[in-house]
């Protein structure tokens, strides 16, 4: 049974292994240094990850102030639905929002099967990857992640990180405590799949579209960049 | 799953006179390398990416005692019951009692090779389960009853035409248009959203686990392992114990690796870790979470010299790269892990007798070491097996004896420069004015299916040895 298999398996794999001690190998460890990570597609970090969130099939919105976001988180719902209802999760920063100058009704909790709109608020961005961060928990239900079509996400910039590395620095104190979350999204993108003749189609299973609001120090200048450096890289002659 | 890999020559004839899947299958071998190299070439310094990943990879294996040790410490602390699997019966059983402990009906599961190695599926139907794969390509095949033909790209060898009518046949809906790939897409969206909201159980397997932390990582792009992760009470994570590295950052940057070269993309869609089960605290998650660890030889090859093996990534370039995969299809190959890498594994998970075909199934081009992210050098280890099969006398008497013959002649350099100079200058004589041989005598392997090219007349060491007297 399962724990004479574990005495046996575990037998093998020592008789296998160095049979080095602890800090041997933690030193060892120690000295690959850290791993190379991509090079991000322009200087600014937050460029970069614009650049990245269109090449994931992402959208953006700048709104600086919080009147900004719930205006655009307005406008996108009335102009996919018609309508101004959605969920968002319990994250205090969502529901300190004046939605009202926004038009907008949501409702607090988790998504039921059936609403198309969801709301996050992102605890981090990466530029590397174009992912945004979100930690589950009471005011994050994973399901608001995977179970609407369109999923909105609010990211405050200040809260972008260069790499993946930065990432699990800024997770530290989450997974080194107590209880560590019982997990850790990393989303970039709707939904996708390749799998029939390898063309790619958005809304697989999840969201069908992922729109990532950026607020606070934030300008409509770096999102025009970011679209010029993706159509320079598309048309490499054109001007 | 059962082996099929005797019937590896017979099978690729057959795909070969398939000439529209032969085609679809050249379409991929043009497409998919032209993607890999575009995001290779993005990311910048890749090589020393993957050197970076091979030493951390490397250092895993060599204390493997050490971090499964450690990860099983904080799996089980982070609230999840982690089982040891010696066989891949072993690993259907404890899923199995599992499920029955749990009183479920039906299981939704992720793209899991493990599974498939194990032939879980199977097994759970005949314990009165209902089975769902929830990744599209998994979900095609088993509707078709067939298997993966390729590792990421399961259902790459159909058409969307093919699944069309599969669709129209299997789905009770109706009339409807499916005509394009969205519509097939869109049609097994509602169709598998159902199951996910119904599903008792979730299985997905693991593309890393974490030892210091006790996570797992999950790399998908279409979600499905997220919602079997995240929606049914009962969570499974079927892995093995390979997957294990140190820390977070290291899973990382596996995934980095992994992502660019399986689909060339900059980054999947969703790069997700779970440490356990449902927090006080959340509103979802599952009640209860477990890590099944199976070895299935794994423990054995790490004590081999085919140990570097173990530190595949599952990415399937040395497929989208390999001559004799894109010419045979992954089914020809008998068994879950076709191309390359299959040829080392099945016949080392398996028996050598019973895969003599597969590592000779190579021209040694060189290509999947070329392109592998984890520097494993495949032609090697196929090489070594090769030599393994020879040692254990596996393989046709005649097909050993003209080995050991050519062997033999090979050994003595001047028997062989002296044989091959009248053979190439007869052959030269004879074929000089075709320029090439529809026949040969012992050599119908080559000439049944393409034509001979008649030799130049010089031998190598001949023109060396001219040149060099002209230099001096
Ligand atoms: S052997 Fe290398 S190239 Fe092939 S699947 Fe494994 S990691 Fe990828």
């Amino acid at each position: 049974m399962s724990s004479e298999s574990r005495s046996r398996i575990m037998a093998r794999v020592r008789h296998a292994s160095l049979g080095q001690n602890a800090a041997a190998i933690e030193a060892q460890l120690d000295d690959f240094g850290v791993a190379p990570a991509a090079e991000l597609p322009h200087d600014d970090t937050c460029v970069a990850f614009m650049i990245n969130v269109l090449r994931n099939q992402g959208s953006i919105d700048v709104a600086p102030q919080r009147v900004d976001v719930v205006k655009a988180v307005g406008q996108y719902i009335y102009r996919h639905y018609r309508s101004h209802r959605l969920v968002a999760g319990n994250d205090p920063h969502l529901a300190a929002m004046p939605w009202r100058d926004g038009g907008v009704l949501p409702r607090f909790g988790e998504i039921e099967p059936g609403e198309p709109v969801a709301l996050s608020y992102a605890q981090w961005g990466v530029a590397e990857t174009g992912a945004t961060i979100f930690l589950s928990g009471r005011n994050n239900p994973a399901r608001n992640n995977l179970l609407p079509e369109h999923h909105l996400v609010v990211l405050d910039v200040n809260q972008l990180l260069p790499d993946l590395e930065s990432l699990w620095q800024q997770l530290e104190p989450a997974i080194t405590g107590a209880e560590r979350p019982r997990a850790l999204f990393c989303i970039a993108g709707p939904s996708s799949t390749a799998d029939i003749e390898a063309q790619l189609v958005c809304g697989a299973h999840g969201p069908r579209a992922w729109h990532v609001i950026l607020t606070g120090e934030v300008r409509q200048e770096q999102l025009d960049t970011a679209l010029d450096v993706l159509s320079s890289k598309k048309n490499p002659g054109g001007s | 799953m059962e082996l099929q890999s005797q019937h590896f020559t017979r099978k690729a004839v057959a795909a070969l006179a398939d000439e529209a899947a032969a085609a679809q299958r050249d379409a991929m071998a043009l497409f998919t390398p032209v993607v890999r190299e575009a995001a290779v070439q993005q990311f910048g310094d890749f090589e020393a990416l993957r050197q970076h990943v091979k030493r951390i990879r490397r250092h895993s294996l060599d204390n493997l005692d050490y971090y499964l040790a450690r990860f099983e410490l904080e799996a089980t602390n982070n609230g999840n019951q982690v089982h040891y699997a010696d066989s891949a019966s072993e690993l259907n059983s404890i899923v199995l009692d599992i499920c029955q402990q749990h009183d479920a009906r039906k299981v939704a599961k992720g793209k899991s090779m493990v599974t498939e190695e194990t032939g879980l599926n199977d097994y759970l139907k005949r314990g009165g389960l209902e089975v769902i794969e929830t990744d599209l390509g998994e979900y095609i095949i088993q509707q078709a009853g067939e298997t993966p033909s390729h590792i990421v790209g399961p259902a790459l060898h159909k058409s969307k035409e093919q699944v069309r009518e599969l669709f129209l046949e299997k789905h009770a809906l109706g009339e409807r248009e499916l005509e394009s790939i969205s519509d097939l897409v869109g049609e097994a969206r509602s169709v598998l959203r159902d199951h996910f909201l119904q599903a008792d159980i979730g299985i997905i397997g693991a593309n890393a686990l974490i030892a210091e932390t006790g996570y797992s990582m999950l790399v998908t792009n279409e979600g499905n392992g997220d919602l079997c992760a995240n929606l049914p009470r009962v969570l499974i994570i079927c892995t093995t114990l390979d997957r294990i590295l140190p820390r977070g950052e290291d899973a990382t940057a596996v995934q980095r690796l992994l992502v660019r070269s399986a689909t060339g993309q900059p980054q999947t869609c969703y790069t997700s870790f779970y440490s356990g089960p449902r927090r006080e605290t959340e509103l979802d998650g599952p009640l209860e979470t477990h890590i099944v660890l199976l070895d299935n030889q794994r423990s054995d090859i790490l004590a081999s010299d085919y140990r570097e093996m173990l530190q595949c990534i599952r990415c399937g370039a040395c497929l989208n790269h390999c001559p004799i995969f894109t010419a045979s299809g992954g089914h020809s190959y008998g068994w879950v892990y076709p191309g390359p890498m299959g040829s080392v594994l099945t016949p080392l998970l398996n028996s050598l007798e019973d895969t003599a075909a597969l590592p000779n199934a190579c021209t040694s081009c060189g290509r999947c070491a070329e392109v592998c992210p984890a520097d494993i050098p495949l032609p090697d280890l196929l090489r070594d097996l090769r030599h393994q099969q020879s040692q254990e006398n596996i393989g046709s008497p005649r097909w050993r004896m003209g080995l050991r013959l050519h062997a033999w002649v090979a050994a003595r350099p001047g028997l062989y420069q002296f044989l091959t100079t009248r053979v190439m200058s007869i052959l030269n004589k004879l074929g000089r004015r075709k320029g090439s041989f529809h026949k040969l005598p012992f050599a119908s392997g080559w000439t049944d299916q393409r034509d001979f090219p008649s030799p130049q007349g010089e031998s190598f060491m001949q023109q060396y040895k001219a040149r060099r007297d002209d230099r001096e």
